[in-house]
């Protein structure tokens, strides 16, 4: 059984010609985020849609495996470009456009990496509190690493290496897992980046904790993931608004936390209300994982 | 004079004229400051009903031409964080939304792109917005997510080149930055030109746009402003900011509000009234060669007089120096 019928024909009426969905109605450039979102949302349709969007991501892919923002970009690479494999491989595709985009994810890094940049951080420019060692994957190549593009492209590292890690993925898998630990908010969950910034403990965010929760699923429970988890729980049982609803019952049900409140919430809504199609998608996505297997679990 | 003094001369001249010309260059394309700007400093000390009138006042002032056009709001909109003066107020935003529909606008939209928290709606719900902007029908444009153009840039700080910049920004025909006065503690001050960094979409440069703060804080001020036409200025300075902005400071109340033609005269204003010295701050001085104006004998006071606070707005220490007195 197919449920959320409504939702997914509003998100099947809002792709676009070409096969990409963009993230607001009035714009018909494809965008990779709400594309991406989308074909996960679909992934057990079988549709004509599905097959379309497909196609549309597979056509759009950098030549140096990585995926851009949006239609038209000049291919540079996004830091979304984990949730193109995440999408490919939920759609069944693992094809050598899968391996190449993993081979550029494995290359990234996020500037701190480097080492005068380590040393720059650990003297001169340490307003931020944070381990130049412990490094992920940035939003733009040339950048640091942030908690979304690391906790997507650590879910896609474990997705696509599920029975056996060569040293370099484990290597990516373990620094991604350390940054995330690393970066959490004092009072648990994730903001962009950093947990203190100025001596000042960071506000987390509800989507930032959900992903970064996601791929720390089925690492060590420590005590960052514990306060991480209950700051979640409190933090979505007021939320109101779609998008970290939907990222919050992901990430609370790869946890086998109750998500009976938050699943009521995001079933009332009225698709016509969500302008927004990744958010749509996410709904959607969030809602299935109830009864079709959680998509972005990671597994250790 | 040998030959051999006058080609050593040469080479030293020539090397001279290499090594200091790119310094030289202008990195703006053009002069484009208008022979006088005009500031208004409006009083207000809290945010009700009453702005309406006296915003709509202070317009007047100006008698802005937005006939017919598509006026668009650029509010600072951050994050939430209960108490904290971090976002421009939305019943400031209302208020301006409903008077330049009174002046004649043929649309007015509230538009934004959050540099750190992804779900803008969260924002827009947190911060009291969602509900104005439904109850006054105002359309609300995510700049984060609207559809790019790729833009070249009229300065070159960052030597970026170009910027996708958000199309309905583009399409504007009336851009307004409405700032929340407060300070930074990356550049000093976070006003009317810095605020134009939420322009700037994170579906291409991420949330944060990372990449600009890698080229610079303050050259990304400069290339932005050069190149995103800000028509008007009403910055939120009846409770600022100030310590450690733009999140984390704490509220001080300097009951003003300022209006402007120019977001170089807006920000020179706004600096002098949280007790800074304008010409510290690094864009505000480079784009006053360019831009905008802020030399007082180039700018028109309207309303009330520029005072400087008893004690200036607390900074981080690194920009102690910015305090007057």
């Amino acid at each position: 059984m197919v449920p959320q019928i409504p939702l997914r024909k509003a998100l099947i009426e809002r792709q676009l010609p070409n096969g990409g969905w963009s993230y607001g109605q009035a714009s018909a450039q494809a965008d990779l985020e709400p594309t991406c979102l989308a074909l996960v949302a679909l992934r057990w349709d079988s549709s004509p849609a599905q097959a379309r969007g497909l196609q549309f991501l597979l056509d759009a892919q950098n030549p140096n495996g990585s995926w851009p923002a949006f239609q038209g970009d000049d291919q540079e690479a996004s830091g979304l470009t984990p949730l193109a494999v995440t999408a490919l491989a939920s759609g069944g595709i693992m094809t050598p456009a899968v391996e190449r985009a993993l081979e550029w994810l494995l290359d990234v890094k996020g500037k701190e990496s480097h080492w005068l940049w380590k040393w720059k951080f650990r003297t001169s420019d340490t307003h931020v509190s944070f381990d130049p060692d412990k490094y992920g994957w940035p939003w733009m190549p040339g950048t640091c690493s942030w908690v979304i593009p690391t906790a997507f492209a650590v879910i896609a590292l474990k997705q696509a290496f599920v029975c056996c890690k060569p040293a370099k993925v484990a290597l990516r898998i373990r620094r991604g897992t350390e940054m995330l630990l690393n970066r959490a908010c004092p009072e648990g969950g994730w903001n962009a980046g950093n947990g203190v910034v100025y001596g000042v403990a960071m506000a987390a965010h509800l989507d930032a904790t959900a992903a970064a929760l996601l791929a720390l699923h089925g690492e060590k429970v420590d005590p960052i993931i514990r306060s991480s988890l209950h700051w979640l729980e409190r933090s979505a049982a007021t939320c109101r608004a779609p998008w970290s609803l939907a990222w919050s019952l992901l990430a609370l049900e790869a946890y086998d936390r109750p998500v009976d409140g938050l699943a009521d919430r995001l079933s009332d809504l009225d698709p016509d209300l969500i302008g927004d199609t990744a958010t749509l998608a996410a709904v959607i996505v969030a809602l299935d994982c109830l009864v079709q297997g959680n998509a972005f679990k990671g597994v250790a | 004079m040998t030959r051999r003094n006058l080609l050593a001369g040469s080479m030293g001249l020539a090397a001279g004229a290499a090594t200091s010309l790119p310094f030289l260059v202008p990195k703006y394309d053009r002069d484009r400051r208008p022979p006088r700007s005009r500031v208004a400093i409006l009083g207000a000390h809290e945010y009700s009903a009453r702005l309406d009138g006296d915003l709509m006042n202070g317009l007047r002032l100006f008698n802005p031409d937005v006939h017919g056009k598509t006026v668009l709001l650029k509010p600072n909109l951050v994050d939430f964080s209960p108490g904290a003066a971090i976002n421009t107020h939305p019943i400031l935003v209302a208020a301006a939304a409903e008077c330049f529909r009174r002046l004649g606008a043929a649309s007015v939209v509230v538009a934004e792109g959050p540099g750190h928290q992804r779900d803008t709606e969260l924002v827009l719900r947190e911060n009291g917005f969602r509900t104005v902007l439904d109850e006054q029908r105002i359309p609300f444009v995510d700049l984060n997510r609207d559809e790019l153009v790729k833009t070249k840039l009229r300065a070159n700080y960052t030597g970026l080149g170009h910027l996708w910049l958000p199309r309905k920004l583009l399409d504007a025909g009336f851009a307004v930055s409405m700032p929340k006065v407060k300070t930074h503690h990356w550049s000093g001050v976070t006003l009317s030109m810095k605020n134009m960094f939420g322009v700037v979409p994170g579906a291409k440069y991420g949330w944060p746009k990372n990449i600009l703060h890698w080229r610079g804080i303050e050259s990304s001020i400069l290339d932005i402003c050069a190149t995103v036409p800000v028509h008007f200025v009403i910055a939120d300075g009846i409770v600022a900011m100030e310590g450690n902005g733009p999140l984390a400071g704490t509220s001080r109340a300097l009951g003003k509000i300022v209006l402007s033609d120019d977001p170089v005269a807006a920000d020179t204003t706004c600096a002098r009234l949280m007790g800074f010295s304008p010409d510290m701050i690094p864009h505000i001085r480079e784009t006053a060669k360019f831009l905008g104006n802020a030399a007082p004998e180039r700018i028109d006071q309207l309303a009330l007089a520029v005072t400087a606070p008893k004690i200036p707005l607390r900074t981080v220490p690194e920009f102690e120096y910015l305090r007057v007195g």
